[in-house]
């Protein structure tokens, strides 16, 4: 019953992830302008990042007090260093980024399309950043997990989850299908800028007590 | 090799007033709406707003030229909105600044540039994440959706030019110079709004609120602010100020261009895509354009380039203010109607295209004018503003 529990709980706040991810991912497809195939590759390697992070929680959840977790000083705490992380990684993707791979690299197949991605990290390092948000669902999430009284429960429950609100973002690479709009790269990356002065501000915000949210 | 074209010669004052007429009657009939004021100062500022609507019409119809009376009508607007928008507020709340409770009882006005916040919650989740009245109250959220629908079918981005109410600060203060101080201004800027545009609309949907309202608007400098009372409160007013002072002010007066408008409004941007949908555009003639780029170096909002010149027309972003119509020595650039041959009664276009945008100004800004103008009095007179 716990990864039936676990996956109705992300089916049913799923959108609220996307919602969550998508400024990030959104303007990071964009700006790659790559077609369909790679844009799920892209994705994948998000979602990858997100798995990672729920399962880091899940093993904390298990592992530590959840009333830690929930407590909302904590919490500010880590969103706080959390956005800046992103915000960073935004700013420094918007400034420079960097994809190009050398001319004598194979060109096709699952290699090529990490290595033009590169740093191969940085899209599952979104993902993972972004995963790591304290909304409601994730909340009743880690409560869920908690409750299972033990590793094996509590990872299978956040695998549940992460497979409940991964469905919602199977749309995304379809996004791939304007990227011989040249103009939409430009614009991706300049969005990609204004999400690091959004998460950069939200991220100081929640250091300094305020609440970060618009 | 094709004869030089100046612009062509002012009107006879007849013809002019024959043209003139049909304007004079349906501002007379929207301004009023078929019933004169008895109250002496609506009178005065009623009789102020038409004729000044009329002049400058009369005047657009007269010289042949566009950019400059609309400009005028356009930056007193702007000033004038402020004037009647914060002794609004006042007299609703007794300062210009959103208490909470005001907040929470869903009463702060609604304005056009929250629609780009509001569309995707209200698409998927059928909630208007602002806290406005819905109907039925001052500037209420679908009142100014209907206006919005109103103006993109109307003007498309010319809305930009003749309609919204802040856009005449960067417009006025890109005037003030003869010629820019500051010239390299790279026209990959104009994307920005889009990417604005785009972090907004996802954002809001994040977090369920307006954020470019929120984080970013710079008219909070010029219309209604949160009061400063916290660290938080303290970093938006410096930002709203900033962003006053640095794109509605300071650029616009280096640049000569609208720098608020085409490198940070995302209403601009969300509204550029309604322009292909409008019956009106611009478009150079390549047979007269002789490449001087005048009308490209004039353009506020990076709406034109070589590929303009050869006849493919404005961009999508083109607000559609005229000034390069005008400024054109040769008569090429030129207000088109969509799905009309080209070239055949450029003036034609011009002034089916004035008629449209200045009834759509007077409807929309002249209730609002009248309203700054009896503050006025009121200031004059009794010395409050309220």
């Amino acid at each position: 019953m716990v990864p039936l529990q676990g996956f109705f709980l992300g089916l049913s706040s799923g959108v609220a992830c996307v919602a969550t991810c998508a400024p990030v991912l959104v303007p990071y497809l964009l700006a790659e302008g790559n077609g369909v195939a790679r844009n799920a590759f892209a994705v994948g390697q998000f979602l990858l990042g997100r798995l990672v992070g729920y399962l880091a929680f899940g093993v904390i959840a298990w592992g530590i007090n959840r009333t830690l977790l929930e407590a909302a000083g904590y919490r500010a705490s880590i969103m706080g260093f959390t956005y800046l992380a992103l915000s960073v990684l935004l700013v420094w993707y918007s400034l420079g980024r960097i994809r190009t791979p050398c001319a004598a690299r194979q060109t096709s197949g699952l290699a090529a399309a990490a290595g033009t991605t590169w740093p191969l990290l940085f899209v599952p390092m979104m993902g993972l950043l972004t995963g790591l948000n304290f909304c409601p669902p994730f909340l009743m999430a880690l409560a869920g997990a908690a409750d299972t009284n033990s590793l094996a429960g509590s990872l299978l429950f956040f695998a549940a989850f992460f497979a409940g609100t991964s469905l919602f973002f199977l749309p995304a690479p379809f996004l791939g299908l304007f990227h011989s709009v040249a103009a939409l790269s430009t614009v991706g990356r300049m969005a990609a800028g204004v999400m690091s002065l959004y998460y950069g501000y939200a991220g100081v915000i929640y250091l300094i007590g305020g609440t970060g949210r618009g | 090799m094709t004869p030089e074209v100046k612009a062509g010669p002012p009107r006879r004052p007849l013809r002019t007033a024959l043209l003139a007429l049909p304007m004079l009657l349906l501002t007379f009939f929207f301004l009023t709406g078929g019933r004169l004021p008895s109250d002496p100062k609506s009178l005065i500022a009623l009789v102020v707003t038409y004729a000044f609507v009329n002049v400058l019409f009369v005047l657009m119809i007269h010289t042949g030229r566009t950019d400059r009376y609309r400009a005028t009508f356009f930056v007193i607007y702007a000033v004038l909105f402020s004037v009647s928008f914060i002794a609004h507020m006042i007299d609703a709340r007794g300062s210009m600044s959103i208490a909470d409770d005001e907040i929470l009882a869903g009463r702060t006005p609604f304005c056009h540039i929250v629609i780009t916040m509001t569309l995707i919650p209200a698409a998927l989740g059928k909630t208007i994440i602002f806290p406005g009245t819905i109907t039925k109250a001052y500037a209420s959220v679908a009142g100014m959706l209907v206006i919005w629908i109103g103006a993109s079918l109307a003007l498309g981005r010319g809305w930009c030019s003749w309609g919204c109410f802040f856009g005449g600060w960067d417009d006025g203060f890109s005037r003030l110079l003869k010629k820019p101080l500051i010239r390299n201004l790279s026209p990959k800027w104009s994307y920005l709004p889009y990417g604005v545009l785009l972090a907004v609309a996802l954002t809001s949907a994040a977090v369920l609120s307006p954020t470019y309202c929120v984080w970013v608007c710079p008219f909070k400098a010029v219309s209604e602010y949160v009061p400063v009372t916290s660290v938080e409160t303290l970093i938006q007013a410096i930002i709203f100020i900033t962003l006053f002072a640095g794109l509605a002010v300071a650029l616009p007066f280096l640049t000569k261009r609208r720098t608020q408008c085409s490198m940070l409004c995302p209403f601009g941007a969300l509204q550029s895509f309604t322009n292909p949908i409008n019956a009106f555009e611009v478009r150079i003639d390549p047979a007269q354009c002789k490449k001087c780029r005048l009308c490209v170096n004039n353009c506020p909002t990076f709406s034109l380039d070589q590929g303009s010149l050869e006849g493919k027309g404005a961009g999508i972003t083109c607000v559609k203010c005229g000034k390069c119509v005008d400024a054109c020595p040769r008569g090429a650039a030129y207000f088109h109607i969509r799905g009309t041959p080209l070239l055949r009664s450029a003036e034609t276009g011009r002034l089916l295209f004035l008629y449209t945008a200045v009834l759509f100004m007077t409807t929309f800004a002249g209730g609002t004018i009248q309203n700054a103008l009896m503050r006025i009095m009121n200031l004059l007179v009794t010395g409050r503003i309220v």
